[in-house]
């Protein structure tokens, strides 16, 4: 069977709440009602027959293409099935997801994963602020699953994340893991500025050794240890720039941020 | 009782009776093998029978780096005990003394997650050793603690896999000497030592001092099996056939009951091999009439 795929036909005149366009949501209803689910905008909703063609009958694979952003929400609360996106996700995508796969072959934008707490994300390009964070006023960011970003993350990557793993190839934005409270990122390219400020526990590595610590960051030495090697062994998976990652041994360690817990960790692969 | 033979050697048409434990597997890995190998040599000390030592255990096998889970030299250990209560405070005990204090050591579980019955807090406990500095990393969907050491971080994996196990396989070689009897055993051990699943816990996987139920003191729930003391002929209701004077057991641990099986036919093949030439007189097991242990390995099934 084909993946149910939903084509973009009309940009709509304002963003819209795509949410319900999750696998397990579309599953056993027959084209009829799919084309009649309503999709919220600020002020008014849209059938989704009047933005999208719809083809294919597969709903455990959903695809949105086409996407310009103009969408918002795409994968959120997502709970089984995989759902592929091409185009631009537009904010929040993925927010809240539990289970499944969200792939999206383009660009995502601000607050990707927010609240997740299962499931694989995957974006081919790059991705906004507030990547795997919380949104506005929550407590605490992502707490499980995975963020992998082929491209470059914006600010506030990780911010209050609180468990789960965010993998980024390109550079990631200042405030990359503030206020984290525990889990992983993994950045391949430059880091901006005031890395792991108040991060409280969690674990920061990057590959660039561009990198500017915070004064309350304490030089923790030089260090090749065992539990950062089997971390970084289990991300090989993800591709060759993590498998090359893999084979660095040797890190300096940077503990704080002591004006939190001072639990945290970043590590720079050292020459 | 009907007897069958192997190279002149008599293998008597009886079983051995064995009891269901909890068990778990621990792979303990270190920069290189000597270190692993002190580690799980000290974690299996004092471990021979559930009667004094709390638990049962030994090392199962030599772990290539290839095998392991960090890619170093590793040994695998298994730990039998009565209850799921006894294995815990066990394996807190043996890896918090013997494997987190061994330099470069790191301990991770060795019973796949769809085998596990159960599980044993591992990090879950040894964690507070880090007094507060222990951080705990999820690492491909399995949490692991680090606790700071002056060698740097002790790794291993908050909980691991418990399983039901069998403790009390066993066989008895009698030979016409101490000599003849020792040598069969060594046979015997290093044959059984190739076969996954199983440990044989006592010094060198043999037992002298094989043991009946019971005592004439109170105070003892074992004493020594006089029916096989060679010293005992003529004084108590012997079992030994005319020649034989030294007899030695072989106690098995193991994960399930297939591999005890295989376990004791190695052992039995091997200890009888030339058997009839090099002293060996029969083979026999140790039961209690059937009516104590649910495992039975017949003899004669075991080697059919």
């Amino acid at each position: 069977m084909k993946p149910l795929t939903l084509r973009l036909k009309t940009k709509p005149p304002c963003l819209v709440d795509a949410a319900a366009l999750r696998p397990r949501a579309l599953a056993g209803k027959p084209r009829e009602d799919i084309l009649r689910i309503a999709l919220q905008g600020w002020n008014q909703s849209f059938a989704v027959g009047d933005l999208f063609t719809v083809s294919g009958e597969d709903a455990g694979r959903v695809v949105l293409e086409g996407l310009d952003g103009s969408l918002i929400r795409v994968g959120a609360e997502l709970d089984a099935g995989e759902l592929t996106v091409s185009g631009h996700a537009g904010d929040y995508a993925g927010e809240a997801m539990r289970a499944g796969t969200l792939i999206v072959r383009g660009q995502a934008g601000d607050y990707l994963g927010a609240e997740m707490r299962g499931g694989a994300i995957t974006v081919s390009g790059n991705c906004g602020a507030f990547a795997g964070s919380g949104r506005a006023g929550a407590m605490k960011g992502m707490s499980g699953g995975s963020i992998v970003v082929r491209g470059s993350a914006g600010d506030r990557a990780g911010d209050r994340m609180r468990r789960g793993l965010m993998l980024v190839e390109g550079s990631v934005g200042s405030y990359c893991a503030a206020r984290m409270l525990a889990g992983t990122i993994v950045a391949l390219g430059h880091v901006g500025l005031q890395p792991g400020y108040l991060m409280r526990r969690g674990t920061i590595v990057l590959a660039d050794a561009r990198f500017e610590p915070l004064p309350t960051f304490n030089d923790n030495g030089r260090h090749e240890l065992l539990a950062i090697r089997l971390l970084l062994e289990s991300l090989a998976q993800y591709g060759p720039a993590f498998r090359r990652l893999a084979r660095q041994r040797l890190f300096a360690r940077w503990v704080g941020d002591l004006g939190a817990e001072g639990k945290g960790e970043i590590l720079v692969a050292a020459a | 009782m009907s007897a069958l033979g192997i190279d002149g050697v008599t293998v008597e048409d009886t079983f051995a009776e064995a009891f269901g434990m909890r068990a778990t597997r621990l792979i303990i890995t270190a920069a290189n093998p000597g270190w692993a190998r002190h580690a799980a040599t000290t974690a299996t000390g004092f471990a021979t029978s559930v009667i004094a030592c709390g638990c049962e255990a030994g090392i199962e096998t030599i772990l290539s780096p290839r095998e392991t889970p960090d890619g170093r030299p590793g040994v695998s250990i298994l730990l039998f005990a009565m209850s799921s209560k006894d294995l815990q405070k066990q394996l807190e005990r043996r890896a918090g003394q013997c494997v987190l204090t061994c330099p470069t050591t790191a301990a991770y579980g060795g019973i796949a997650e769809d085998s596990a019955q159960d599980w044993l807090g591992l990090g879950r406990s040894l964690r507070y050793f880090g007094d507060g500095f222990q951080i705990s990393k999820l690492i491909g969907g399995k949490r692991f603690w680090r606790i700071p050491v002056m060698d740097g971080e002790f790794v291993c994996e908050e909980k691991i896999g418990l399983v039901k196990g069998i403790g009390g396989g066993n066989f008895l070689i009698l030979a016409k000497d101490q000599q003849a009897a020792l040598a069969a055993a060594e046979r015997a051990v290093a044959a059984m030592h190739k076969v996954p699943n199983v440990i044989l816990p006592f010094p060198g996987g043999v037992v002298r001092s094989g043991s009946k139920v019971g005592s004439k003191y109170k105070a003892l729930l074992a004493s020594t099996n006089d029916a096989y003391c060679p010293t005992l002929v003529g004084l108590t209701r012997s079992s030994l056939p005319a020649g034989v004077g030294a007899v030695l057991e072989i106690v098995i641990d193991g994960l399930d009951a297939e591999s005890i099986r295989l376990a004791m036919r190695e052992g039995i093949q091997a200890a009888c091999a030339r058997g009839g030439e090099r002293g060996v007189v029969a083979i026999t097991a140790g039961n209690y009439g059937g009516k104590l242990g649910p495992h039975h390995f017949h003899l004669r099934e075991v080697l059919a």
